[in-house]
């Protein structure tokens, strides 16, 4: 294979320094003109109840109001998977923030007092807020009409109950599996909701022009995926795709809180009821928390069947969804962690129920990690337990079973090639796993930790990605795709690769974040998958974009096509060595022949891919068949803490992970994803910690109390590994990373708190106030859980 | 309506201001500067930080009348002779990710190594610790930070 | 998000103009210096001032002097300008090692102490130091001047014995008299800046005598006077450390709240006494962790 000169290396972000210098400009940061327009939500206080009327009058009469918006001015629904939400709440509302009304007004300060004149009646209905009540005999139904609702094909809701998916996975026979098995463990743990804390809230521009276009600046990772669900809730009023556009400038941090439509449609309706001006909808830090997405709570019930000598023979897994009160999104990420639930173990023995369920929690959804993140906490609890109750060591446990390629997946599809193993002994190694170390302090003890992921990006079948290239006269070049840039690095990885066709450093590439006028089509940047996918599509554009150069050249001078050769930017020929043609000299104004006329065309090109060997389609009652994932990305890691036993606290002495990417496109920006989402994984694990009151009303949406990790909260070491075991179908082999790195931190975390003071903690976060009161107390197994606070 | 007068990023602005405005919607709203920003509204998360009279401080906790008569300065003031050497290094070590946190960051770095031009990784992270980052998990950041205090010179 | 509600603004040029708008505004007037608290409390909604005083233009309130016997902190001086202050850090280390505990190096540019006195939340940092120092609060009116022991200074949660006319002119500390070793231990969730769940001040001074304060485990901060009186007179050994951490749960009267159980409060407590006890006397003896080091 050629040496590679620009993929694989460790190339300077080309983003840095507008984000340096203060340049780089984000929604809130774009001047809109004085005809802007500002909107304050009118919420609602209670969790569940019925709207019996709403009186605006009062709030349309101070001065500067422009417009009260309510339900019944929109009364149309949205949703990515499921249409189960109204833009503004129609008859009921389902928690507590919900939407019911808007004002927008010439300056915020108007907008925010006439906010507080409407007045909304309201009658309280009977609550539900925990996933295993909810779907009780005689709970409160949230959806009467669940029944009714539009869905994906893959979704399988129960009208007249609260579940609005249920994914069944059947393999083999379960209770072969278990009668099998020398050892059967069961246990139950707990996650609660966290949440995604970009430093950005949410925010979002629109303006409907008095000829019916309407624009939007949005902050978000989704800008086709929400310019096709904005026109298609508004198409009752004649809104078609073509005439909604989608601006999307830099967005600080997504992590899957800004995947989708959430506020956008909220700022869309405005704008079309204050026809001719911009209108701004900027969440505030604490409607961020809960007028978004949150991450799921799951209750997970695991059965594990294992032999003596470590042999996995069954495993039966229940997870019970807290999705809120709105699953649009969210019944997706129950959908793909139900498919996905076993974690990368091969067994041949397979049950698995995953619910999504309606509380009127505040509505949940994507988090970096889908699911994964979520349920892994316990499977990986689980197996390290197991592996300790038949006295065999948890990574040799893990070795023993992990999924190899070709192995069958839970759904029956192969597993792809994978560097699971390599991933295993590397992070075993980094830790020194099995040596014990003793703290120094004898109020101390150090332990660790060990476990493994995977994650699938989870996706319809036929996403597809599209990038347009175009050169300019200096031979510089414009990279025009809708992948976002939401910290990851996608910018750079794309010029890297486009760079590697070209043979023109990432110097002269710029590449254009998403204006869906402009910018071609991607679905959306989530699932880990923009780096494989748009990298396909860049790739494929900088080919064209190359034949066409060869083209030219050749037509120009009678040079066999297949002769020429790019190398540092300039047209070469195997034939010819003393030829060679800088592309500045002839991308935009063609070559001139000895006669004068010219050869010649404007180089552009545009590259695609388009998933075609996909489908969802599967057996409702056992999901085989069919093929829903296109791959897995797995990895390891281990953690070595520090416990205070007086205290609880923990000090983080070394974090090790192992990804493999298929290929790192760039080994910083990977190595960094890793030490982020590390940090971002650890928090979740030790002391994010969302609460509610007992109607519902999140306790913390404030930094105050919310705590999210600080530079004084990093682990003393960070080791990234990167393996690289080549995706047949990405780009130069890579797939995608970018989600994973915090999906081990809470199972590593519990492990390691057991491994040095003997308490199991089964419901996160692992707070060190939890583990001091278990210690104070003699308890090995406590069950504290504080979500809803009495 | 107020009229402030005040220093911002070395030139003189003077403006009516509401009592009840903030600095940080009048910095960005009325005069333009565009690179604090709002994250939480109440000091909780860093960035919105300022410079006032050389000293970091959430423009989100400020009223705009407050500061008539001292001086601000925000990233915009420290970029528009060029980078600083400090930002070169960021550009070196891809230190941010999304970026939003970058301008808050930035500004406490400049007020806190003028105070202590040769401090230990450990100062620096305390330095930093009221500047939330949720992508880079802190380590590239500190990363360029130590890296620009080995080399630079005096 | 923008304040709606409006106000009027002043800033007085000197202390007599300060006392005349107090005077005319009484309890529609706050009093505004690092804005830390009182804008988050307006934009909260939990204060409608009709007349914001912004009282950073008085020249006398900013002083930070020290007179040999009494350290006076004017009620402008910000937290960092305390952490700043070598006398401070030498004389006064409980002082200067819970005010390095408060937010972060923004906050603290702007926070003052004065204002967090005025403040009164049970988690207040600096209430555990001054109560320990006896420091007494200077308060001013029309009236003319009063002086309020820091003991007898709190009431409740956000409540203060400041009349409605009354400002906070400064504070006094007065320099313990013999040699001491102090330590302020503070309970966070993590290790980046947090508002204390137990906040515990400890002086230990030369033949025994010992001060112990608490924060954020009662309605207001508050001396631990019992465990004082069994403390008193006797040199710390490891069995009286176990007698004054009984006594934990007579002094203190925490809540459960999304910061903390109640249970894990008053556990919490008993380890930093001890910790702190200890490392008082370490320190006192030229020993130890180091001010300003976390002891837990």
């Amino acid at each position: 294979m050629e040496e590679l000169k620009f993929v694989g290396k460790e190339i300077q972000r080309i983003d840095e320094k507008e984000k340096i210098t203060g340049a780089a400009r984000y929604v809130d940061d774009i001047n809109f003109g004085p005809d802007l327009l500002y909107a304050e939500i009118v919420e609602s206080p209670h969790p569940h109840a019925l709207i019996k009327k709403i009186d605006t009058s009062e709030a349309e009469k101070v001065e500067g109001v422009v417009k009260v918006v309510t339900g019944k001015d929109f009364p149309y629904k949205f949703g990515l998977y499921m249409k189960d939400r109204y833009i503004f709440a129609q008859d009921r509302v389902r928690f507590i923030g919900e939407q019911v009304a808007a004002v927008v007004a010439r300056d915020p300060k108007i907008a925010q007092k006439a906010a507080k004149l409407v007045k909304v009646e309201y009658e309280p209905l009977p609550t539900v807020f925990d996933p295993l009540e909810a779907i009780k005999e005689g709970a409160p139904i949230i959806h009467p009409e669940l029944g009714q609702y539009s869905h994906v094909p893959w979704f399988f809701p129960k009208g007249g109950s609260n579940i609005a998916h249920h994914r069944k996975v059947r393999r083999g026979d379960i209770e072969k599996g278990f009668k099998e098995a020398d050892y059967v463990f069961e246990d139950t743990y707990k996650i609660p909701r966290f949440a995604h804390c970009c430093m950005e809230t949410h925010i979002s521009v629109g303006y409907y022009d008095l000829s019916g276009r309407l624009t939007l600046y949005n902050s978000s990772q989704s800008p086709h995926v929400q310019k096709s669900l904005i026109a298609d809730a508004l198409s009752a009023l004649g809104i078609s795709e073509k005439d909604v556009r989608v601006i999307t400038p830099y967005v600080g941090g997504g992590f899957g809180g800004k995947a989708g439509v959430t506020m956008e449609v909220i700022a869309a309706a405005l704008a079309v009821a204050c026809k001719g001006h911009p209108v701004k909808v900027r969440w505030r830090r604490d409607q961020e928390f809960y007028n978004t997405y949150m991450r799921q709570q799951v209750i997970s019930k695991l059965k594990v069947g294992v032999k003596k000598d470590g042999t996995i023979t069954a495993f039966q897994i229940e997870n019970f969804w807290d999705a809120g009160p709105y699953v649009e999104y969210g019944a997706n990420v129950v959908n793909a962690s139900g498919l996905s639930a076993t974690g990368p173990y091969r067994i041949p023995n397979i049950k698995i129920d995953s619910y999504c369920i309606y509380t009127n929690l505040p509505a949940a959804g994507p988090y970096r990690g889908f699911g994964y993140s979520e349920m892994l906490f316990s499977v990986e609890s689980h197996m390290t337990r197991v592996a300790k109750a038949i006295g065999m060591d948890p990574v040799e446990f893990r070795r023993k079973n992990a999924i190899r390629e070709g192995d069958p997946l839970a759904y029956g599809a192969p597993m792809n090639p994978n560097g699971l193993l390599e991933s295993i002994d590397k992070v075993s190694e980094e830790i020194e796993w099995g040596k014990k170390e003793e703290s120094k302090d004898p109020n101390k003890a150090i332990g660790k930790g060990f476990a493994i992921f995977w994650k699938a990006p989870a996706m319809p079948p036929n996403v597809s990605t599209t990038a347009f290239l175009k050169f300019s006269g200096d031979g510089s070049v414009n990279i025009l795709v809708s992948g976002m840039e939401i910290g990851q690095g996608y910018l750079t990885a794309m010029a890297q690769i486009a760079a590697e066709i070209l043979t023109i450093p990432v110097e002269k590439i710029r590449v254009e974040l998403p204006d869906t006028d402009r910018n071609p089509y991607h679905w959306q940047t989530v699932a880990s998958h923009v780096t494989w996918a748009s990298g396909n599509a860049v790739k494929r554009a900088a080919i064209e974009a190359r034949e066409k150069i060869f083209d030219v050249v050749s037509r120009a001078y009678y040079f066999n096509k297949d002769s020429l050769y790019l190398e540092n930017g300039k047209v070469k020929c195997k034939t010819k060595p003393d030829f060679e043609l800088d592309l500045k000299d002839f991308v935009i104004n063609g070559i001139m022949k000895e006669d004068g006329y010219y050869v010649g065309q404007n180089i552009v090109a545009s590259g695609q891919f388009f998933v075609e060997f996909a489908s969802a389609l599967q057996d409702p009652e056992t999901s085989q068949g069919g093929h829903p994932n296109v791959h897995y990305t797995v990895g390891a890691a281990a953690i070595k803490l520090e416990v205070d036993k007086q205290t609880g606290k923990i000090r983080i002495l070394k974090v090790v992970e192992a990804i493999d990417c298929g290929k790192a496109i760039n080994p910083v920006n990977v190595k960094d994803q890793m030490i982020g989402g590390l940090l971002q994984g650890l928090a979740t694990a030790l002391y994010e910690d969302m609460r509610f009151d007992k109607n519902g009303k999140i306790l913390n949406p404030n930094f105050t109390d919310y705590k999210i990790p600080t530079s004084l909260d990093i682990p003393e070491e960070v080791v990234p590994i990167i393996v690289e075991v080549p995706q047949p179908d990405g780009p130069y082999g890579a797939r995608g990373m970018a989600e994973h790195p915090m999906i081990p931190a809470a199972p590593m975390v519990a492990d390691a708190v057991e491994d040095a003071v003997g308490v199991r903690i089964k419901a996160l976060p692992v707070t060190a106030e939890k583990i001091a009161l278990a210690l104070a107390k003699g308890e090995k197994e406590p069950d504290y859980y504080w979500h809803i606070m009495k | 309506m107020n009229k402030i007068s005040f220093m911002l990023n070395g030139e003189k602005v003077s403006l009516y201001v509401e009592p009840n405005d903030l600095l940080l919607d009048v910095l960005r709203d009325k005069l333009g500067d565009k690179s604090p920003k709002y994250g939480c509204g109440r000091g909780d998360c860093g960035t919105c930080t300022v410079l006032l009279n050389g000293k970091s401080v959430r423009s989100c906790l400020i009223l705009a009348v407050e500061v008539d008569g001292q001086e601000i300065m925000t990233l915009e003031g420290l970029s528009k002779n060029g980078l600083t050497d400090l930002q070169k290094y960021f550009i070196k070590h891809s230190s941010f990710q999304c970026g939003f946190c970058a301008p808050g960051m930035i500004v406490s770095l400049e007020e806190f190594l003028k105070k202590n031009p040769k401090p230990d990784e450990e100062e620096v992270k305390e330095a930093i610790s009221g500047n939330l980052c949720r992508c880079t998990g802190y380590v590239p950041i500190i990363r360029a930070v130590m890296d620009y205090v080995k080399n630079r010179g005096g | 998000m923008a304040i709606a509600h409006l106000f009027e603004y002043y800033k007085p040029k000197n202390l007599d103009e300060l006392v005349e708008l107090l005077f005319r505004y009484k309890s529609k007037a706050r009093i505004l210096s690092g804005g830390t608290d009182l804008i988050v409390r307006i934009k909260d909604g939990f204060e409608f001032p009709e007349v914001v005083i912004d009282i950073k233009g008085i020249k006398e309130l900013s002083e930070l002097k020290f007179d040999g016997k009494n350290l006076f902190i004017g009620a402008t001086v910000t937290f960092n300008e305390i952490i700043e202050n070598d006398i401070v850090k030498e004389k006064y280390p409980l002082l200067w090692e819970s005010a390095k505990s408060v937010a972060s190096m923004g906050i603290r540019n702007r926070a003052t102490l004065a204002g967090n006195i005025c403040s009164a939340v049970p988690s207040l940092d600096s209430g555990p130091s001054l109560l320990i120092y006896e420091a007494e609060v200077i308060l001013r009116s029309k009236e003319g001047e009063r002086k309020v022991n820091m003991n007898e200074f709190f009431l409740g949660p956000r409540k203060t014995v400041l009349k409605e006319d009354e400002f906070v002119y400064g504070v006094n500390v007065p320099l313990p008299n013999k040699k001491n070793g102090s330590s302020y231990v503070k309970l966070g969730r993590y290790n980046g800046e947090d508002l204390a769940q137990v906040g515990l001040g400890i002086l230990v001074l030369e033949g025994n005598e010992y001060r112990i304060a608490h924060c954020a485990v009662g309605p207001v901060a508050a001396r631990a006077r019992k465990i004082e009186k069994l403390l008193n007179g006797k040199p710390l050994s490891d069995s009286l450390i176990e007698d004054a951490k009984k006594l934990i749960e007579e002094e203190i009267s925490p809540i459960t709240d999304v910061r903390a159980t109640k249970e894990y409060r008053i556990h919490m407590a008993k380890v930093m006494l001890e910790r702190g006890l200890k490392a008082a006397v370490d320190r006192m003896n030229g020993k130890g962790t180091p001010y300003g080091e976390k002891l837990i």
